[in-house]
């Protein structure tokens, strides 16, 4: 599976992530929807689309858990015929990000839960002492132009060309 | 029904050797119910021992051997049972030394009250 990740020390343990539990597509982001690294996408334009959705979600559903809860729901899981959605928050030292995970039947959630944690426990001690600090919040006049640098850097073909390693 | 899968995992975590008994949900990998002596980690058995049980029965499927009846996997430090019927496991993670034939006729006395 193609994997690719905007800052090095992301990779390898979204790479033994979506290994382990057998992921069919996974995308890291930044809450406000910048994407930070992928899995299983060809297309730069499906990685935009996955990222203000799964952001979009994300707040949904943490909002739906602070007034259901008091605090926002930590993971959502949705079923679907062929394929499953897992969409959780990760705290990681640099901050919160956001993992959609797509699965199918040669999975299950429980294992994709199981490696999760692991892979999250993976990266809080892969984040390099340079980027621990918390990120300034993104200004919405930066988003795009970060946002193109980070497609860029995940998909070096055109924009739209399939790139498959 | 709660109450007679707890009664179910409870009866097998009553025998010798016996470190751990769950009823798994063999798609979903999660725990239906569970005993688990200290430090055993259920969701992490329940995950994994629901994607063997899952990877055997279609195995067993494609190689025409029918159905699985029991699976038994014996590793250094321990050996774990499952049986299945519709979407439901019993896992029994075990010490090495355990009585599997005790173990391996108490799943299926388990697994026909789960009928």
């Amino acid at each position: 599976m193609n994997v690719a990740a905007v800052e090095s020390w992301i990779e390898a343990p979204l790479r033994r992530y979506v290994d382990d539990a057998r992921a069919r597509l996974a995308v890291l982001l930044h809450p406000s929807g910048q994407v930070m690294a992928q899995a299983g996408f060809t297309r730069d334009v499906d990685v935009m689309a996955a990222c203000a959705l799964a952001a979009a979600a994300h707040a949904t559903s943490g909002e739906l858990g602070r007034r259901l809860d008091g605090r926002a729901f930590r993971g959502v899981h949705y079923a679907g015929a062929a394929r499953q959605l897992f969409l959780s928050a990760l705290e990681l030292p640099r901050g919160t990000f956001v993992c959609l995970t797509v699965f199918d039947e040669t999975s299950s959630l429980g294992l994709v839960r199981l490696y999760f944690e692991e892979m999250r426990r993976e990266l809080v001690a892969a984040t390099p002492a340079a980027v621990a600090s918390r990120v300034a919040p993104m200004l919405a006049a930066d988003f795009e132009t970060e946002l193109n640098r980070n497609l860029a850097a995940l998909f070096s073909g055109p924009r739209g060309e399939a790139v498959i390693s | 029904m709660m109450s007679s899968l707890r009664g179910v995992v409870e009866r097998l975590s009553r025998h010798r050797g016996v470190r751990a008994s769950l009823i798994v949900s063999e798609n979903d990998g999660l725990v239906v119910d569970s005993s688990l002596r200290f430090g055993e980690d259920g969701e992490r058995v329940a995950a994994l021992a629901a994607s063997i049980y899952r990877k055997a029965r279609l195995s067993a499927g494609a190689a025409h051997l029918g159905a699985v009846s029991f699976l038994q996997l014996d590793a250094d430090e321990g050996r774990l049972c499952a049986v299945g019927r519709d979407d439901l496991v019993l896992v029994v993670v075990a010490e090495p030394s355990a009585n599997v034939g005790l173990i391996r006729v108490e799943l299926f006395k388990a697994l026909e009250t789960l009928a």
